[in-house]
């Protein structure tokens, strides 16, 4: 009897499983758009808006399908999707239209007043506001960092082969524990992301278990007494000065160099001056050394004091 | 649905600060700027960082690192107690008043001095009430909210472009102490009068003149649903929204675009992104009757210099450098 029960335990750990793994994605990345989906046969019901009420899906006769999430300020009638299979329906929208955030919830309304409530068995899901002890409601969730083959911040996790799963979270996604998952490599896991410049902390999650980057030196304590590991990201910045065509020497200066005024000269390229170097994230002062004289860039009206009465250019990268 | 259950809970915060008007005399304590430079004896320039469309910037008090947010609507300094519970600042009395009976726990403390390195702010009173909300919906770390008995002490450069706010300590005219011309060029300059806390600007919307709150910690524009039907005429487009409150409540609002708002002859502003709603319940946080409030999406695009001894505000010109 024991093993009978066993039996069809297993029969319905893997039932729930294929059913998991059988959902259309509710949206996925394609270059520089996100293509949101909604699939009616992966809603057994609908809640009508208001009173809460629930219908079945087969119920109800679908005329019109939209996009509502925090991204439009859960509009009821802007993002209309498109039908584009029996029962599919699609949206595409530019990347760019997420970027200032990490993650944003959303959910699909059905005639302006049902709304789809995925269940536990949805891949990317967090808990409701409207969330009571009587019935857990969940939003869909979409995350604007994602990983990316292409990207320019690349993380290995040495080791750890026989682990099932290993997780990135950071500042780069306000620490989600789910969303970044690393892919398995020979001799550990691996996963790259495209990243703004700016200066991140980050760590793995290990089968349920933090840790720190153990081939990263560069970390700070954290509230919970351990260490968050840190990324900068630095972009490529080129400097110009036109004109001077004179001068026998030009040198770029800044705070990125400790005001050093050899470290960086610039070369004449054409009728311009340049240096090209890479910076982290955030606010740089600089000056040009012109044949030993000290000037601010002439073609930058943004410019600051120091601590010291001095102006300079400043440079903002982001 | 988070933003304006956020801002109402910023609304809400306020309100409680207002009742709670114990004070406790306490030690010492600092707070201190890390990302800061200070470029002046009275001079200091810290950078910001966007949680969405709130202002925040990093500070460290009590030795923990932590995020503040800069905020003209809060009437105080707010802390956080969920990182301030050893603090050892049992509240000496607690009025519990229709909206506190919702606190579990509200400490009032009076910080004597904060130092920001040779900065000092003198006798700043910061309430410590249970801010973890915002903490879960924003998904950081909040230490609290840094409001008008703060802000009131300095001129405010709040730069959109550079990121960073510029905090001018300034003489009781209003003057800055530090003799630190800005290298900027001030292209408007507003007069606004202070209700309590609020910063009010005369605006006019179709020749319409309405009474604007100027609020660095609201997320969204607010427009009042009882204005006249000639400012109704340019709130264009509007849609349903579902917002949720903070008591859980859902709500139906209107947003859509305020156009051709105006605070003087020179100072114009372009469509902003604003909801409908009663501003009657929100008088007590403002402390003043308001038609509507200017937030994120004013801010947002200028660089901004406030002086609330003054009572003026300067626009700087936005420039383009790549």
């Amino acid at each position: 009897m024991l093993k009978f029960k066993f039996y069809i335990f297993l029969i319905f750990i893997c039932f729930s499983t294929v059913v998991k793994g059988q959902k259309t994605p509710t949206y996925i990345v394609e270059k520089d758009s996100i293509v949101f989906n909604f699939d009616v046969r992966d809603y057994k019901k609908f809640t009508k808006d208001n009173s809460s009420r629930r219908v079945d899906a087969d119920e109800l006769d679908i005329q019109k399908v939209t996009l509502s999430g925090q991204f439009n300020n859960w509009s009821r009638d802007g993002w209309e999707m498109q039908k584009t299979g029996d029962y599919i329906y699609q949206l595409k929208k530019k990347l760019t239209h997420f970027d200032s955030e990490f993650s944003w919830e959303f959910k699909y309304l059905i005639n302006n007043q049902y709304w789809a409530e995925p269940d536990k068995s949805f891949d990317h899901i967090t808990e409701s506001e409207k969330s009571s002890i009587w019935r857990k409601v969940y939003n869909l969730k979409m995350f604007t960092v994602h990983s990316d083959e292409n990207g320019n911040a690349h993380f290995f996790l040495k080791g750890y082969e026989d682990a099932e799963k290993a997780i990135l979270s950071g500042t780069f996604n306000r620490w989600d524990e789910h969303n970044l998952e690393m892919e398995k490599t020979k001799g550990g896991w691996k996963i790259s992301l495209n990243l703004k410049p700016d200066t991140y902390q980050y760590k793995f999650i290990v089968d349920g278990n933090w840790m720190e980057d153990p081939n990263n030196a560069h970390k700070e304590y954290n509230e919970h007494h351990t260490f968050n590991s840190i990324l900068t990201i630095k972009e490529t910045v080129t400097f110009e000065l036109k004109g001077y065509e004179n001068a026998s020497s030009v040198v770029l200066t800044g705070s990125f160099n400790d005001w050093d005024s050899k470290d960086f000269p610039m070369k004449k390229i054409d009728d311009k001056w340049k240096y090209t170097l890479t910076l982290a994230g955030g606010k740089h002062h600089y000056k040009f050394i012109v044949d030993g004289k000290w000037i601010i860039d002439p073609a930058n009206p943004i410019k600051e004091h120091d601590e010291y009465g001095n102006i300079n250019s400043v440079k903002m990268v982001e | 649905m988070t933003i304006l259950r956020l801002y109402i809970i910023g609304i809400f915060l306020c309100c409680s600060t207002f009742l709670f008007a114990d004070d406790n005399e306490l030690d010492v304590n600092t707070l201190q700027f890390p990302k800061a430079e200070y470029i002046g004896e009275n001079t200091v320039r810290i950078p910001f960082k966007l949680y969405d469309n709130l202002i925040v910037i990093e500070a460290e008090i009590f030795n923990q690192k932590g995020n503040f947010v800069i905020d003209t609507g809060a009437e105080k300094l707010l802390l956080n107690n969920v990182h301030f519970k050893n603090t050892n600042n049992k509240p000496s009395h607690l009025r519990h008043s229709g909206i506190s009976s919702d606190i579990d726990e509200v400490k009032i403390k009076w910080l004597k001095k904060m130092l920001v390195r040779d900065f000092s702010i003198d006798n700043v009173k910061s309430h410590i009430l249970d801010l973890s909300h915002i903490e879960k919906s924003k998904k950081m770390s909040l230490f609290g909210v840094v409001g008008y008995n703060v802000l009131k002490n300095y001129e405010i450069f709040i730069d959109f472009y550079l990121k960073q706010i510029t905090l001018s300590k300034i003489d009781n005219d209003g003057n800055k102490i530090d003799d630190l011309p800005y290298l900027e060029k001030i292209t408007d300059t507003i007069n606004f009068t202070l209700r309590k806390h609020t910063i009010v600007l005369d605006s006019y919307v179709n020749n319409q003149k309405l009474k604007f709150g100027l609020d660095t910690g609201a997320e969204m524009n607010l427009l009042d649903r009882s204005v006249s039907k000639k400012v109704m005429k340019n709130f264009i487009n509007p849609k349903k929204m579902v917002v949720v409150g903070a008591g859980k409540e859902k709500n139906n609002v209107l947003a859509g675009k305020l156009h051709k708002v105006k605070l003087s002859n020179a100072v114009y502003c372009g469509p902003m992104k604003t909801i409908l709603t009663n501003m009657k319940t929100m008088d007590i946080a403002y402390g003043t009757k308001l038609d509507g409030v200017l937030g994120y999406e004013f801010i947002a695009t200028r660089r901004m210099i406030l002086n609330y001894k003054k009572k003026q505000l300067y626009f700087i010109k936005t420039v383009f450098f790549k």
